[in-house]
């Protein structure tokens, strides 16, 4: 879901046709699967849904689809390619680091400044998003002029070579760049690990780029003085770098660029790019209506289509299809059903209330939680609720407890929650500790999941509800909280017993496990001060912690 | 309620004729009826028709010595002795003396008891005066006839009482559980850690594609792999990723790979728990739902947590479309929020197709995004055994709950505050 900008006067200008703002808002954005987030002057702000969809990330694929509605051009855009000569050799070396590249030249461009951004947006969004942060995508725009053909896509050694990176004016090793400049520290991850680094080079030794990081200031910087470009994706999927190449080659022909072709040779396979050759599906009519809902016939079907830049063609029960090479989205007929339905418009689709009889229920689980919720809040208990995410530190040291085995994250935003709560109590606790100065005493509760790492487990833990409560203020003891579990205990009807017990979080003598037909099913006691002093309560504090399920398993 | 007073030696006692003791004043004590039945020798099962406190009757008797039993016969042995138990009673009915030994007697028959002394000193002393609290003493003694109740301030407002209570945000969620049972769905369960299969390759999210970025997710340390359901599942879902399997779809052409789908990670979203109920089978027509914490490295702020609540749902029937689902959507929006017009939006979801945003005009909230919602790929549903259309919707509870609770930060639905909660007002 990238956000975008485009020029509002540039976007009719490629559409052809003067569309109202409040009619591009309201209705035209949606064509392409965008929101106006906000509107700058002449800036709109577009908010793209469609992750899938990298032709609809510019002002040159949005016009495309408002042409089709508003300037009454339809069906398929054509894009013609005429032989560059240009020829890129790929090393086999690259196999394991960066194995393949797609290429084109794109020749008499004028490019103003909207279109300069509008390219530099695209190629970004495209690596960002779609590229999956120029892991799967990474794309080089070039001068063509500066390069002598034919390219070389090789590897060479971290300081094997030497080159002036974009906005830099001294020479630097690929070695040198990983660590010192801003991209290459950015994207140094990408390459790490390897002995040899991918590398663009063109026949007279110039470097184009190091990809995935960084162009060379010589030959990488398009300006709006540069008339023809080379282009390059790189990475490791025929299927993410054909749609990616396609898009900008699309883009910058729609503002008249000549596209060329580039032969690209793998060993004795030349792959020979772009294919801007269009797609063929077909959609079946009674589907279409039957997953729509909107029993459109043929002739209205395959109209909306060529309004969503389809060739359409009716045959029976079926529309034959042509679609532009750079959509890449499009693996069954339900993605044409959505872009009829988008071209119909999704606010004049009229919506049906569906009648389905069904019988509804909540859970067991949340039955139960209820329930025990219900007879804590008659105790004057207040419910609380906790993150289950948590740290090692509130779990075992704020408690007095030994480090036990958790779930823990890996790839964490902050050191507070860095792990599953394994219990309840600490963060009944930590709730207490930010609360001294309130009036007391204090009685709450929590119940909530709890996630325990279980190796037998499908996903190597199990969750289990759990139910907490806490009491605390001057007088508060043991003797009340266990009067208060007791009053829960036969309030849900279950027979159980206390067995004196030792956990360090607790007072010695003050602590028991509660046992459910000779299981342990949880704790009560009162908090050992060392713990108290640690949460920096002043208070004394008093609490139980109980598996519910367990609880409730000899409920009658 | 008959209270008699006792003044012995050591001061002032209470001894009250019980309900059984009153009887026995109007009736007779148990023994001396027997006898009055018992002319001749009588089998026991007669007189144990005839005499009423049978077995209170027979022990004292014998007790006594006025009766004995011969087989299965009673038979008086001598004519009673005046007893002194009812003289007793009746003596103390009208105020009068009785000796200690026989009070003590009737206190062990249950026929009188003892009660507190300083209990009745107390209520005695408040003759005449002015009084705030009632005791027991001077409502039961009639005293409080002797004294005058103090009129108090009734216009002043009470005292701080802190109630026990559900969470309000746990109370907002327990009501749009409410209205989804209402309309007939069922709740679902999932667990906390999940395995990549069930929150991304069962929802035909392709690995190493962009569309498994829809959302930022959290890996573990540890554990790090967990074990993928039945092979039966397994390879549909692979065919279904590789080459699309019998659903006619093209699949996204890479090889799939197990070993990454066995890796674990906390649920990104509510729609794990869909694929799972879809996989362990569903009833057509079906609707299910699930609210479950979520959780993803997002950067936090006033609207967005690391770990938040999804409401999500499905509802599976052989007839759904688009436009039903838009209906279904639009009755979400009124019922649930309160709303009293709707927009619908193009969106994108990897696992659903077409998608559709709802957009839903509150009355007092103005336009907000309450919902998304889609028809799952034929790529996600028949690899899981549904043949049927499945709708799949997500509500955006949580700013609703913001609203609803009057917060601005999405933080504070997990406030550490106990003043916040205490005085947060109950819902209805």
């Amino acid at each position: 879901m990238p956000t975008i900008e485009v020029n509002y006067e540039d976007l009719q200008e490629l559409v052809g046709k003067h569309i109202p703002l409040d009619v591009l808002q309201e209705e035209g954005i949606m064509y392409a699967k965008g929101e106006v987030d906000e509107i700058e002057g002449e800036t709109l702000k577009l908010d793209m849904k469609d992750t899938n969809r990298p032709d609809l990330w510019s002002a040159e694929g949005i016009a495309r689809e408002l042409q089709g509605r508003y300037a009454g051009i339809t069906g398929l855009p054509e894009y013609n390619v005429q032989p560059s000569g240009l020829v890129v050799k790929v090393d086999r070396k690259l196999k394991n680091i960066r194995p393949l590249t797609v290429c084109a030249v794109v020749k008499n461009l004028n490019i103003n400044h909207n279109a300069l951004s509008q390219m530099i947006q695209l190629q970004e969004k495209i690596s960002m998003t779609f590229g999956r942060n120029r892991k799967e995508v990474a794309i080089g725009v070039y001068d063509f002029h500066k390069i002598k053909g034919p390219i070389r896509f090789t590897s060479v050694k971290p300081n094997g070579i030497r080159f002036v990176p974009l906005e830099f004016t001294k020479p630097m090793t690929p070695e040198e760049i990983l660590k010192k400049h801003p991209k290459g520290r950015e994207y140094a991850h990408l390459l790490e690990g390897f002995h040899e680094y991918p590398i663009f080079i063109d026949s007279a030794g110039e470097v184009l780029s190091l990809p995935p990081i960084i162009n060379s200031n010589h030959t990488g910087k398009v300006t709006t003085a540069t008339r023809d470009v080379f282009i390059e994706c790189s990475g490791f999927d025929f299927r993410l770098l054909m749609p990616a190449l396609n898009t900008i080659v699309a883009a910058l022909a729609d503002r008249g660029g000549e596209v060329q072709s580039v032969k690209v040779e793998y060993g004795s396979r030349t792959v020979v790019t772009p294919d801007m050759k269009p797609g063929k599906t077909s959609l079946d009519i009674d589907y279409a209506n039957m997953i729509s809902g909107l029993n459109l016939d043929a002739r209205k079907m395959s109209m909306l289509l060529k309004q969503a830049r389809y060739d359409a063609k009716v045959r029976g029960k079926k529309i034959d299809l042509l679609y532009p090479a750079y959509r890449q989205d499009i693996m069954h007929q339900r993605d044409i059903v959505e872009d009829l339905i988008i071209s119909y418009g999704f606010g004049r689709a009229e919506p049906v209330i569906p009648k389905i009889q069904t019988a509804g229920g909540v859970s067991r689980l949340q039955k139960l939680t209820d329930t025990a919720a219900e007879v804590m809040t008659g105790m004057q208990f207040q419910e609380i609720m906790s993150y289950m995410l948590t740290n090692k530190g509130a779990l075992f040291e704020k408690m007095g407890m030994p480090k036990g085995s958790v779930v823990e994250i890996e790839n964490t935003v902050s050191a507070n929650w860095s792990v599953f709560r394994d219990r309840l109590l600490p963060g009944l606790l930590e709730f207490l500790s930010k609360n001294k100065h309130r009036e007391y005493p204090q009685r709450i509760f929590e119940s909530g999941d709890v996630v325990i790492p279980d190796s037998k487990a499908e996903t190597g833990a199990v969750d289990r509800r759990h139910l907490s409560a806490a009491a605390s203020g001057s007088g508060v003891g043991y003797e009340y909280m266990a009067g208060v579990l007791n009053a829960f205990m036969k309030n849900i009807g279950t027979d159980f017993s206390l067995k004196a017990s030792n956990y360090p979080s607790f007072i010695e003598g003050r602590c028991a496990e509660i046992t459910v037909s000779e299981k342990v099913i949880g704790i009560i006691g009162e908090i050992h001060p060392k713990v108290l002093n640690m949460w920096g309560i002043e208070n004394p504090v008093v609490a139980f912690e109980l598996d519910i399920e367990k609880a409730f398993t000899s409920a009658s | 309620m008959e209270t008699n007073i006792y003044s012995s030696g050591r001061g002032v006692v209470i001894y009250r004729i019980t309900d059984e003791g009153r009887r026995y004043i109007r009736e007779g004590l148990p023994e001396e009826r027997l006898l009055k039945i018992l002319k001749k020798p009588m089998l026991i099962v007669e007189v144990r028709r005839k005499a009423k406190d049978f077995t209170i009757a027979l022990a004292w008797a014998k007790k006594r010595g006025w009766v004995k039993i011969e087989k299965n016969r009673i038979a008086a042995v001598k004519a009673p002795a005046k007893a002194e138990e009812k003289e007793a009673l009746k003596r103390l009915a009208q105020g009068k003396t009785v000796p200690e030994k026989t009070l003590s007697l009737l206190v062990r028959r249950k026929l009188v008891v003892k009660e507190k002394e300083d209990a009745f000193r107390r209520a005695e002393k408040l003759i005449g005066k002015e009084v705030n609290a009632l005791p027991p003493e001077l409502i039961k003694t009639g005293l409080w006839k002797k004294v005058k109740m103090r009129p108090y301030n009734v216009e002043a407002v009470g005292p701080v009482i802190y109630p026990g209570k559900r969470h309000p945000y746990n109370r907002f969620l327990s009501d749009v559980r409410d209205k989804l049972v209402q309309l007939g769905f069922k709740e679902m369960e999932g667990p906390t850690i999940e395995s990549e299969f069930w929150n991304f390759d069962a929802l035909f999210q392709a690995q190493n594609h962009p569309s498994r970025d829809w959302t930022q997710t959290y890996t573990l340390k540890k554990p790090k792999t967990g074990s993928l359901p039945s092979p039966d599942i397994v390879s549909r879902v692979k065919a279904a990723h590789e080459n699309g399997w019998k659903t006619g779809s093209t699949g996204w052409g890479y090889k799939w790979d197990p070993a990454k789908a066995a890796q674990l990670m906390p649920r990104a979203h509510g729609t794990a728990c869909s694929a799972r109920q879809l996989a362990s089978g569903v009833e057509v027509p079906g609707k299910y739902f699930a609210i479950k914490r979520c959780f993803r490295p997002d950067v936090i702020d006033a609207t967005h947590g690391v770990e938040f609540n999804q409401c999500e749902g499905i509802i599976i029937d052989e007839s759904m479309t688009f436009r039903k689902m838009l209906g279904m959507l639009k009755m979400f929006a009124m019922e649930i929020a309160g709303a009293d017009d709707v927009r619908f939006y193009p969106d994108y979801y990897p696992f659903t197709e077409p998608s559709v945003q709802l957009s839903a005009k509150h009355p007092d909230m103005g336009w907000i995004e309450f919902a998304g919602a889609g028809i799952f790929r034929p790529e996600l549903t028949e690899p899981l055994g549904v043949k049927q259309p499945v709708i799949a919707w997500g509500l955006g509870i949580d700013r609703l709950a913001m609203f609803r609770l009057g917060i601005k930060d999405i933080r504070q639905l997990f406030s550490q505050d106990i003043d916040w909660l205490r005085k947060q007002k109950v819902m209805i």
